[in-house]
């Protein structure tokens, strides 16, 4: 019953967790609620991932960063559709998807990989990310919790967005979320270089990473450093010697 | 159609106007106007405290009842504001008689024609959020299937306004969710846009906007999506101090 599942997943939350952040102890019962091996809270707005609030490890931060980078996976999908997205075999799909995410993610120990909806009301807040080291269906048990605990996810951020001062994000959810900045300073940089719009540096940067075989943050920070600048003749430039 | 049919097809109408497009007050008058129609009384009102505090009409089976409804928010006295304030059900079966409890209100409903009422409660759990009215043009006890069915009626419609109102605060706690991001987005592109145009680091830019923003008593975030769309000049920007 919905209710217990609610009442057994809250009393995870209370227990004393090991990590200082309140985020990161969401996602850890996230994981463990739902017997995944990892989980991530990702946010999105206007069909495009702004960032994540909390990541269990490096495998689902990963996860996370790819469909930052990339634009596409089981997050994207999920808030996009408005409905869960189940991919139990990533390595062995039954309908390939994700062409530029599925490598990478499988690469680094994401066997299975789903993603649900994350939403209060009409309020709709980006998606819960579960990844499996091993292939497999979600059991209808553990789909049954995923769909509880993500209900309790979108809950508590907004929980803690409601005692943030007016204009700011939350302290509680600034802790231990990745919402690339090092990216937004790299496009404000390119855009200066290109004499463009700081929409257009990001696809520029976007592109760049993804041409490179590169994560987008680390294009960003080498651009933050002054290690890359980008030219409107003749594309990027390496300025060391 | 039968009673029991039609008492069934209000709470299918209720729960329809769960989904989208829902209005509370479209949902009341269906609340209000099915009391007249399925259960045996006269008129039918209903109140609900507002966010402020106070109660507020909200919907009335008919005109002469939402004069009614008024004139008791104005005397203060009635018994909506009795069933609202105790949570309980509240009942007069002959208002003739009822001048002591309520001299002003008990005069006017006489006036209006009724001659007895019914009060529920609009309850869930602790939280009591209004009160339904129920009015007879004559006097004597409603029937307990009536009164039954109304209070069931008023719990659906209680449960639809108190999630619509949770639905409503998410979608406010979003927003602003999305506003503080977005804001703190734009800093960061300006930073890297001042940094660049200024060969100065992250930090010196910020100090650059942040003096700037001061000195013109704007807001950083404006700055910052001036600095982005090009009404704020970066050369403008007041010299960062010296690192």
């Amino acid at each position: 019953m919905a209710g217990e599942r609610r009442l057994r997943i809250l009393d995870l939350l209370g227990i004393g967790g090991t990590s200082g952040s309140e985020t990161k102890r969401l996602c850890e019962v996230c994981a463990e609620a739902t017997g995944t091996t990892g989980a991530g809270i990702m946010l999105m707005a206007g069909d495009v991932p702004r960032g994540s609030v909390c990541t269990t490890d490096d495998v689902s931060d990963l996860i996370e960063q790819l469909q930052y980078d990339l634009g596409e996976g089981p997050c994207v999908d999920a808030y996009q559709d408005d409905r869960p997205v189940l991919e139990p075999d990533l390595a062995r799909p039954r309908t390939p998807r994700w062409p530029a995410f599925s490598g990478p993610a499988v690469e680094a120990g994401a066997r299975a990989v789903f993603g649900f909806p994350l939403q209060v009301g009409a309020a709709r807040l980006g998606a819960l990310n579960l990844y499996c080291e091993r292939p497999g269906e979600l059991t209808d048990d553990q789909h049954a919790d995923a769909l509880v605990m993500a209900d309790v996810a979108a809950q508590a951020v907004l929980v803690l967005q409601a005692g943030a001062p007016a204009g700011r994000l939350a302290g509680e959810l600034e802790a231990g979320s990745d919402f690339h900045y090092v990216v937004h300073q790299a496009a404000g940089m390119v855009a200066a270089q290109l004499e463009t719009s700081v929409g257009q540096a990001l696809v520029r940067l976007r592109a760049y990473a993804f041409g490179n075989d590169r994560k987008l943050a680390e294009v960003a920070a080498d651009v933050v450093s002054r290690k890359l600048r980008f030219d409107a003749d003749s594309g990027e430039k390496d300025p060391r010697p | 159609m039968p009673r029991e049919a039609m008492l069934a097809r209000t709470f299918v109408d209720l729960a329809d106007t769960l989904v989208a497009d829902f209005d509370v007050v479209e949902l009341l008058t269906l609340l209000t106007d099915r009391c007249v129609e399925v259960l045996d009384v006269g008129a039918a009102g209903l109140m609900l405290v507002a966010p402020e505090g106070g109660l507020r009409v909200m919907a009335s089976s008919s005109e002469a009842m939402r004069v009614l409804e008024l004139f008791e928010l104005q005397a203060q006295e009635g018994p909506c504001l009795d069933a609202f304030r105790t949570g309980l059900p509240v009942v007069a079966q002959d208002l003739s008689t009822a001048s002591g409890r309520w001299p002003r209100f008990a005069a006017e409903a006489l006036g209006a024609g009724f001659q007895s009422v019914q009060a529920l409660p609009m309850r869930l759990r602790g939280a009591v959020i209004g009160a339904l009215n129920l009015f007879h043009v004559d006097r004597g006890e409603m029937r307990q299937a009536d009164i039954d069915a109304a209070q069931a009626l008023a719990d659906v419609a209680t449960i639809a306004v108190l999630q619509h109102r949770a639905a409503l605060e998410a979608q406010v706690l979003n927003e602003q969710l999305n506003h503080a991001l977005n804001s703190r987005i734009v800093i960061e592109q300006a930073k890297g846009m001042v940094a660049e145009r200024r060969e100065l680091d992250m930090e010196e830019a910020f100090t650059a906007l942040r003096s700037y923003s001061r000195n013109h008593s704007l807001r950083l975030a404006d700055v910052a999506r001036g600095v982005i769309d090009g009404t704020v000049a970066v050369p403008e920007l007041d010299s960062a101090p010296p690192a």
